[in-house]
């Protein structure tokens, strides 16, 4: 393992810790329940994963598969009767801490790039023609796609406030333009869905923040025509963020491609609880189980009631 | 042009139509319409049921002039629905077993029918689907296409023997001229039973959802044919030994077969499942078997047969395409108008759409939930199958409507294919292409002739 480390990513590196844990309650036993976690970090030119570790209680069967987008999933299927679900992922990660600056290039060389086929038309939560006009009025005569990426990252960055609770899961791009709030998750939805309008390929990026405990966070990744995708993030207002600022689960077109923990199950009863919670630390803590267990005891509720 | 089942296209009466549709000229419209009055009240009696509504009793709506599958078309649907049979059945040893290539992971492990817990689990006799339904359509001169296969529970051959029965019962003269293939399905389910099981008279029960199921009338018929008991959830239990019990009056009694009739075991018999993984009980058909026809897993059948029977498929399969790989959902976006869009997980013809027979504002709708979910769907080149006729009772008049072919078969312990002769021919409504009975089609009886 040591051997290789630094192969791949481009000094000067960081280590960091993380951990992912959320609790899931219900109002009656649960048969089974059969989930896809996109909770585990994978290698990439930023970042290289030097060892993880995966809690399920209770436990159950799994499969470990890449999904269409390339993320790794582990799907799970937990058929032991049960009235609460923990799930957690921990591990330390060496992380690149630069980022190059991709060249000048122009909208018109990535529109039509293969690669960006499955992440330049409409998706569940976005609709580009639905927050077209706002797209065209912030960046629609820049045919730079670097000025064009800027102008809407920072009109995102600085239209849309932040407020918790303003917006669920299931809250489209065009909703986040209509209120002018949410958090990190909607105010990418957005200007997804803005730069698709102008015809750029970009894709919602589903991670953890470093150096914070709270809950995950979203950004979103331009294709570029030589330096492929590259990190753009509206809720900071960051353009080509460092790698060391992020730990990156999952890519997709928007949330729901990528949520950290969905699926189903069976019961007379229902969701009544779901917490989540995470970690990223530069400093080499021995993550274990029971320290998720109390994070959790902190945890944001993401979503309570029936 | 669209193969007409009863006649060619000059309105010559196929030939081997022609002996039925003398009878039918002979006892003429007044009389037909009588028998299938008869056959309607004896629908009803029989309580030949198939529930759309739980609490609305529904009938089996059908047409009783039969089917005809010559020969020589038979041969292939036998031989092709066998090969199939044998191959998705290897094919899920395999996935289950740890080692399947043919397959794209992230294909099979989205679906919702694969069970990670089922991993590693060798079911008697290496076998998981011992019960297989196939759905065909005829193109015309003996050109059968597969549109699914029915590996979970697959329903209809009580409806396929019924059909066959009450239409000689109602209307025997119709059978004249004709040496029809003759079947044996309880032997044949009986020998099946007894070759998954270790005991030469194994205890067998057949597991129902209940009366307000759709096709309890199946279960009972089924149940009666075979000479097993008929038991609801609350009726069997799994005992501290790990084994599965019936309670009967005189005291309980080991099961060591459960034909399900069920899907979600957990939910009628706690343990059950765990049981059957731990080898205690045979479950017909197995755990898992649903991810062979999911209906995306479907592209990659002909792969099965060439893998594992080194032999080209005698059966065609309606051209497929995977809407998760990029160039064809390019092309399916751009022919969507002469497309047949499925949901991937959807049963019964619900979330199928045929986009010839639906309007523009349609296309835009399912367009986008393409773009939108393309892993939840798949898309197929519509097929312009066959027609055959149904009397219209309000004026006599025989009318052309599309109908499918269901062919039922099971494979025993030792790797041996039976095919029952026929099938349930399932009858669109008018002007649609969708036979299914939960979308209101009617059945027709089916006969092999030598």
């Amino acid at each position: 393992m040591q051997a290789h480390l630094g192969d791949r990513l481009a000094a000067p590196t960081v280590t960091a810790s993380y951990i992912y844990a959320a609790r899931y309650g219900y109002s009656d036993r649960v048969l089974h329940n059969d989930n896809q976690l996109r909770i585990f970090p994978g290698a990439d030119a930023a970042q290289e994963p030097l060892d993880q570790q995966l809690w399920i209680r209770p436990d159950g069967s799994s499969v470990e598969y890449r999904d269409r987008f390339g993320n790794r999933v582990r799907r799970v299927r937990i058929v032991a009767p049960h009235d609460q679900l923990v799930v957690a992922s921990a591990g330390r990660i060496r992380l690149a801490t630069w980022a190059p600056e991709p060249d000048e290039a122009t909208v018109d060389e990535v529109s039509d790039l293969p690669d960006g086929f499955d992440f330049a038309f409409r998706s569940p939560l976005i609709d580009p023609d639905g927050v077209a006009d706002v797209a065209r009025e912030v960046a629609g005569d820049v045919g730079s796609l670097l000025a064009a990426t800027r102008a809407t990252v920072e009109w995102v960055h600085r239209e849309i406030s932040y407020r918790r609770g303003a917006t669920g899961v299931t809250t489209t791009a065009e909703q986040v333009l209509a209120t002018g709030e949410g958090v990190c998750q909607d105010k990418t939805h957005l200007a997804l869905g803005m730069l698709r309008a102008l015809r750029i390929p970009c894709r919602y990026v589903s991670g953890l923040l470093t150096g914070q405990v709270g809950e995950t966070h979203a950004w979103l990744e331009v294709l570029h025509p030589r330096s492929g995708w590259v990190a753009v993030d509206p809720t900071r207002g960051v353009l080509f963020p460092p790698a060391s600022d992020y730990i990156k689960l999952a890519v997709g077109r928007d949330y729901s491609d990528v949520p950290p923990v969905s699926g189903s199950f069976l019961s007379r009863g229902a969701a009544t609880e779901c917490a989540a919670i995470s970690s990223v630390r530069f400093a080499d803590v021995e993550a274990i189980f029971d320290d998720a267990i109390e994070l959790l005891s902190t945890a944001y509720v993401v979503r309570s009631g029936a | 042009m669209t193969y007409n089942e009863w006649q060619g296209g000059d309105g010559r009466i196929r030939d081997h139509y022609a002996p039925l549709a003398r009878t039918v000229e002979a006892l003429g419209s007044d009389e037909l319409g009588r028998r299938w009055q008869d056959a309607a009240r004896q629908v009803s009696l029989d309580a030949f049921t198939f529930y759309l509504d739980p609490k609305r009793f529904r009938p089996t709506p059908a047409d009783w002039i039969p089917r005809i599958v010559p020969a020589e078309h038979w041969q292939r649907i036998a031989a092709g629905v066998a090969q199939r049979l044998k191959a998705i059945n290897r094919f899920l040893a395999d996935l289950y077993g740890g080692g399947q290539d043919i397959v794209p992971d992230d294909v099979l492990y989205t679906s919702r029918h694969f069970y990670p817990e089922v991993q590693g689990f060798r079911p008697p006799q290496g076998l998981f689907v011992h019960i297989y339904g196939i759905d065909l359509v005829h193109l015309g001169d003996g050109r059968y296409v597969v549109l699914e296969d029915n590996l979970r529970i697959p329903s209809g051959i009580s409806y396929q023997l019924k059909t066959v029965e009450l239409a000689s019962r109602v209307v025997p003269e119709l059978a004249a001229g004709y040496d029809i293939a003759p079947y044996a399905i309880r032997e044949a389910y009986l020998q099946m039973f007894r070759s998954l099981c270790d005991s030469p008279s194994p205890a067998c029960v057949l597991l129902t959802d209940g009366r307000y199921g759709s096709a309890f009338f199946e279960h009972r018929y089924l149940s009666d044919l075979l000479g097993i008991p008929l038991v609801e959830g609350a009726d069997v239990y799994v005992g501290h030994d790990g084994r599965v019990y019936a309670r009967t009056l005189d005291g309980d009694y080991a099961v060591d077969l459960v034909y399900r009739r069920v899907e979600d075991l957990e939910l009628f018999v706690p343990g059950l499942r765990e049981a059957y993984l731990d080898g205690r009980v045979v479950l017909v058909n197995g755990i898992g078997t649903g991810v062979g026809d999911d209906k995306l897993v479907f592209v990659w059948v002909p792969d099965m047969i060439e893998r594992y029977l080194g032999e080209p498929p005698v059966l065609e399969q309606a051209p497929s395409y995977n809407l998760q790989d990029g160039e064809q959902r390019r092309y399916v976006l751009a022919n969507l108008e002469r497309m047949v869009i499925k949901a991937r997980g959807g049963y019964g013809g619900s979330g199928v759409f045929v986009m010839p027979d639906l309007g523009p504002a349609y296309k835009t709708r399912v367009a986008h939930s393409i773009l939108e979910n393309p892993e939840m769907f798949i898309a197929q080149d519509t097929l312009d199958f066959s027609r055959h006729v149904v009397l219209n009772e309000r004026n006599g008049m025989l009318e052309p409507r599309h109908v499918d072919l269901r062919v039922f078969a099971i494979q025993d312990a030792d790797g041996n294919v039976t095919v029952f002769p026929g099938g349930l021919t399932r009858v669109a409504l008018a002007g649609g292409r969708i036979t299914n009975n939960s979308s209101g089609g009617r059945c027709k009886p089916t006969w092999v002739i030598g």
